[in-house]
């Protein structure tokens, strides 16, 4: 599974070169963080199932959100921090399939519903600011989540039992007037991980020679919906929609010219790409089975991001093996991470210091190669 | 050269690895998992102590500091320690948001480890679904006792710092609400003041400094006779020493205990005489307060409760492990707390559905009960 990024150099993805330097400079990003990863398994000698546990499940739990990432890069909106939003409308569809207690494939399908509407709404809104704040999108976007969650924050907390009538002493504080910060999710947990198990559970529990193999368990249902999603992406960069969000991409203006409406292919690339962060946060708390009322959504924009440019995307090109490599190279790194700076360290927290070091340090220099990499691509025209 | 030296250093490295594993074995190991120093020290010392005490039997591990953003890297910290076979009980303090979903991760694979959480953030009723046992301080009880105290040590205001995500918790937003009942009954004017949440855009920094900028502020407006109570950790220094500097009230910190934010504020270093004696700590803080005229106008509970949620939660599962107590007997429970922390002290149950227990105890006023 660790060797994908130099297997993959061949996809379309990785770029038309074959030669070492090609690969080299195409790739560095991902084979830097390899090498990192690797480095720190054997630092921290972890127990490969273990391993492959954590980073099955947090693949299954983030996948999703990363490849909603790729449509508003494909328009030129570079990385939609406004995911973070999309988010929001998955939880408030939660709280809603939540309250009415309906529960399994059901609720999570019902919420998935619920969170269209919303979604497309929030959407709608922070393409409009995002088209009057064209060349610093994705900056705006960012402040855009800070500044949604304030409003969440208001509704959830002072808005529910006040302004909006709502009873649920489960859900909500002793005064009746606010949500707890903590949803439990019971009835919804595994719904979507677990849909498929009519056709096998997942389970992987065998032994190859001498090597223990397992228990592993495979959330077999999202990565079918994962799969699909990746299909569907290509499908819609293939379509006339797609082709003319590549346009809008390449140059506003020659698409202006060439008579494509360029505001209105925008506002549809950041309404796909909330909807789809909807529906992935649905599937990270479903796996998680808790929800922070007020937390959640903030983790979402940040690692997502980091990912797919892990994955070697930049803020003009992203796909779907940018997404998938950059999932599982960055969160290899964070399994393996705190436990290496433990190992060597043999203090905790000293472990913990180098592990935020260590993992946002790379980030940093992931964004340099970055810059390394276009620089020498301009060179070599 | 270059090449066989890195391959020197190499196999010296694996060596000293493979060499490093733990000697000796008892018969189960117990895993801890605690912050880091950077918000309060209390946890963080007192698995240091259990970690020394009984050598070879706890695996220490700690919280991302920014915990709520990376929340998937904090349970993983903790099926990480349920992957060892060997580990028979996981002691969280404190419990941040993510307990909950780390436990029901870790009991799918492993039903049979014991979970003991100090100060668990999440919902009482959800964690003691999952949670063999929750050690916290009596926080509605505290929404009563704190305004009676802060009258006692001479204030006619009462101002609380907090901010929406603490708000959130059902057991201090009801807290607050009894403090404010409780000072309109004891004839003192209840300020709710909003402060920047550390874990939002500005970080820890930003709340900190906030605190030290608005005490002086609220300060001379109100008067010297105002009490402050913050329920965050990281602000409990910044307050400790703008209070000190103002001359106002301050009955207790968030997580009662002298060593939370009074060393810092006063500038008191814990020597190695010092570290875990709490009755000499309490002498020193008191001698510097009283030094600096503040006598009779600060408080704190005699025991660090952080603290002692690491060692009575260490101490309880090792007990548990043994088969030397029923976590479900809260008399029994209450006694191995109480022996630890050498006071008495008052036990609660959220409800009969788990084992939440929630503890009282009573204050020391700085420069009056010490002696």
């Amino acid at each position: 599974m660790l060797e994908k990024p130099t297997a993959q150099v061949k996809t379309p993805a990785g770029g038309s070169g074959v030669g070492i330097s090609d690969i080299l400079r195409n790739w560095s990003v991902p084979i830097f963080f390899l090498v990192i990863s690797i480095a720190g398994i054997i630092a921290a000698r972890l127990d490969i199932n273990y391993l492959v546990n954590e980073v099955v499940g947090r693949f299954g739990r983030n996948a999703f959100l990363v490849i909603s990432l790729i449509i508003p890069v494909m328009a030129g909106l570079g990385l939609n921090f406004g995911i973070v939003v999309g988010a929001m409308a998955g939880q408030t569809a939660l709280v809603i399939v939540t309250h009415y207690q309906v529960e399994g494939l059901a609720g999570f399908a019902l919420a998935a519903v619920i969170s269209v509407p919303i979604a497309m709404l929030l959407g709608l809104l922070v393409g409009k600011v995002l088209n009057r704040a064209k060349g610093r999108e994705m900056v705006t976007s960012m402040i855009m989540g800070y500044f949604a969650n304030g409003i969440y924050q208001l509704v959830f907390l002072v808005l529910l039992g006040t302004l909006i009538p709502m009873k649920d002493p489960v859900l909500m504080l002793g005064s009746g007037i606010g949500l707890r910060n903590t949803i439990d999710l019971i009835g919804l947990s595994y719904s979507l991980d677990r849909a498929m198990d009519w056709l096998w559970n997942g389970f992987v529990f065998t032994s190859v020679g001498a090597a223990r193999l397992g228990p592993w368990r495979f959330p077999l249902c999202t990565l079918f919906i994962i799969g699909i999603l990746c299909v569907l992406t290509t499908f819609i960069t293939r379509t006339k929609l797609g082709q003319e969000m590549r346009a809008v991409g390449q140059d506003m203006h020659i698409a202006q010219v060439a008579g494509i409406n360029v505001d209105r292919t925008r506002i549809i690339a950041i309404m796909m790409s909330t909807v789809l962060a909807a529906w992935g946060q649905l599937i990270f708390l479903q796996n998680l089975g808790t929800f922070n009322t007020y937390s959640s959504h903030e983790q979402v924009g940040m690692f997502s991001v980091a990912a797919i440019l892990v994955g070697g995307a930049t803020t003009r090109r992203a796909t779907i093996w940018n997404a998938i490599v950059g999932t599982l190279l960055f969160h290899t790194l964070f399994v393996v991470s705190p436990l290496a700076g433990q190992r060597l360290f043999g203090v905790s927290q000293v472990g913990e210091y180098f592990r935020s070091f260590l993992a946002y340090g790379v980030i940093a220099v992931a964004l340099a190669l970055h810059a390394w990499q276009g620089r020498s691509s301009k060179q070599s025209k | 050269m270059f090449k066989r030296s890195i391959l020197v250093i190499a196999a010296l490295v694996l060596v000293l690895g493979v060499a490093s594993v733990s000697l000796g074995a008892p018969a189960f190991k117990i895993g801890i998992v605690t912050g880091t120093v950077s918000q309060g020290e209390d946890e963080y010392r007192g698995a240091e102590y259990v970690v020394a005490k009984y050598p070879g039997m706890l695996e220490h591990r700690t919280y991302p500091d920014n915990f709520m953003a990376e929340q998937e890297t904090y349970i993983a910290q903790i099926t990480g320690l349920a992957a060892d076979p060997a580990i028979k009980a996981i002691v969280v303090n404190q419990g941040v948001p993510g307990t909950v979903a780390a436990i029901r991760k870790v009991k799918q694979l492993r039903p049979d480890i014991l979970f003991v959480i100090g100060e668990p953030h999440e919902d009482p009723p959800i964690v003691e679904k999952e949670a063999d046992i929750s050690l916290i301080p009596n926080n509605p009880a505290r929404g009563q006792s704190i305004p009676q105290l802060a009258k006692k040590l001479g204030a006619k205001k009462f101002l609380h710092y907090s901010f929406p995500r603490h708000m959130s918790m059902n057991d201090l937003a009801t807290r607050r609400d009894l403090m404010e009942q409780e000072c309109k009954k004891l004839g003192m004017e209840f300020i709710f003041v909003t402060a920047p949440d550390p874990m939002g855009e500005g970080g820890l920094p930003a709340a900190q400094q906030f605190i030290l900028e608005d005490v002086p502020r609220q300060v001379a407006k109100h008067g010297k006779d105002i009490a402050f109570f913050s329920t965050n950790c990281g602000m409990q220094e910044p307050l400790i020493t703008a209070i000190l500097k103002a001359g106002a009230i301050f009955p207790e910190q968030c997580c009662p205990s002298p060593t939370h934010g009074y060393p810092g504020a006063l500038g008191l270093e814990i020597t190695e005489e010092l570290a875990g004696n709490f009755p000499a700590i309490v002498k020193a803080i008191n001698t510097d307060i009283v030094k600096r005229g503040m006598a009779g106008r600060m408080a704190t509970w005699p025991v660090a409760t952080s603290y002692l949620n690491t060692v009575a939660g260490v101490e309880i599962a090792k007990l548990a492990l043994e088969k030397k107590i029923n976590i479900k007997d809260m008399a029994a429970v209450q006694k191995v707390v109480e022996e630890i922390a050498g006071v008495s002290m008052k036990f609660e149950r959220n409800s009969e559905k788990g084992q939440f227990y929630r503890y009282l105890v009573g204050s020391i006023i700085f420069g009056k009960d010490v002696k």
